[in-house]
């Protein structure tokens, strides 16, 4: 068997794995889709500013609203300017530190259900709580903001 | 083909759930926050037809179920966005006349300081100058037509009234 050939086993077993246990698969895509938000700040420059997300808020209101600058704020640290990134928008470290940390419980909890499979459950229950928390601490600012908006 | 039936419920709530935390982030953001409507609404399409699946087929419902929970709270969310944008849009609709104001007082004080200005206007053309110094002397206006006015007072005083 040629080393090729194991490696596609042992992605097909993986794949077939992550199929039966949803829990795998969301961790995978979760993974992916922070890899995305990460690759959008490194492309994008804030520099040309050429981001093609625009605030709908700011074309609907002609105001800017809490999160906007998150875009320049995110490229401006993945380019190590945190001061910069900061005067884009002050949230803008939060909601960053918010998707790290989220990428990195992807890989860790994905690795402990993979050699774990019989604590999975008590293993998405934190996943739950804890990622609420973190999320709550990140999008605070945003979430205040929406409810003295609508009362 | 039991096994792929089985399958596509599981997998429409995997959908779902994915669809439903991604619109629930989008929803939460103010710049994004009225586009996460339309993610949302496909979570919770998404779901329901997964749970008429799951349902038909008893599968298990756990996942079917937090993408429509989570995909309607998220929803709920990006469309009371609607409303924190038309509470601003109201409040937008103030500034203008606020800016009319100033922009009058500014032009008030412009007419003000302009009214006893000294004008010059200076023209060269082939070496000729012709240079018009002039100025509206607002005050002196007054004065000259107070004047007249008193004339023409004392001269209608002298008119008897009509019985």
């Amino acid at each position: 068997m040629t080393l090729s050939n194991r490696k596609n086993n042992s992605g097909s077993k993986f794949m077939a794995k992550a199929k039966k246990e949803p829990y795998l698969l969301i961790n995978i895509i979760f993974a992916g889709v922070i890899l995305l938000i990460l690759a959008y700040s490194g492309i994008f420059s804030p520099e040309k500013d050429n981001y093609p997300v625009i605030c709908v808020h700011e074309k609907l209101t002609g105001e800017p609203c809490i999160s906007c600058g998150l875009s320049h704020s995110f490229s401006l640290i993945v380019r190590g300017r945190i001061g910069e990134a900061y005067q884009w928008n002050a949230f803008g470290m939060r909601v960053f530190l918010f998707f790290i940390s989220q990428l990195f419980m992807r890989v860790v909890f994905l690795l402990i259900s993979l050699r774990h499979p019989d604590i999975r459950k008590q293993l998405i229950i934190y996943d739950c709580v804890v990622s609420g928390i973190i999320f709550l601490i990140s999008f605070w600012p945003f979430m205040t903001s929406i409810v003295k908006g609508v009362f | 083909m039991e096994d792929v039936k089985n399958n596509s419920g599981q997998n429409m709530g995997i959908a779902a759930l994915i669809t439903a935390i991604i619109t629930f982030v989008l929803a939460v953001v103010p710049c994004v926050g009225i586009i996460a409507i339309i993610p949302g609404i496909i979570a919770i399409i998404l779901a329901s037809v997964g749970l008429s699946q799951a349902a038909r087929n008893s599968n298990p419902r756990g996942v079917l179920l937090a993408g429509l929970i989570i995909g309607i709270i998220a929803s709920l969310i990006a469309f009371s966005q609607i409303f924190v944008a038309g509470k601003i849009a109201q409040k937008a609709d103030k500034w203008p006349n606020e800016i009319q104001n100033v922009i009058n007082d500014v032009q008030d004080n412009v007419i003000k300081d302009i009214e006893d200005a000294n004008i010059s206007i200076k023209v060269e053309s082939n070496g000729d100058k012709v240079e018009i110094n002039t100025n509206t002397g607002k005050k002196d206006m007054e004065k000259k037509l107070e004047e007249l006015e008193k004339v023409n007072t004392q001269t209608n005083d002298s008119v008897k009234p009509k019985k």
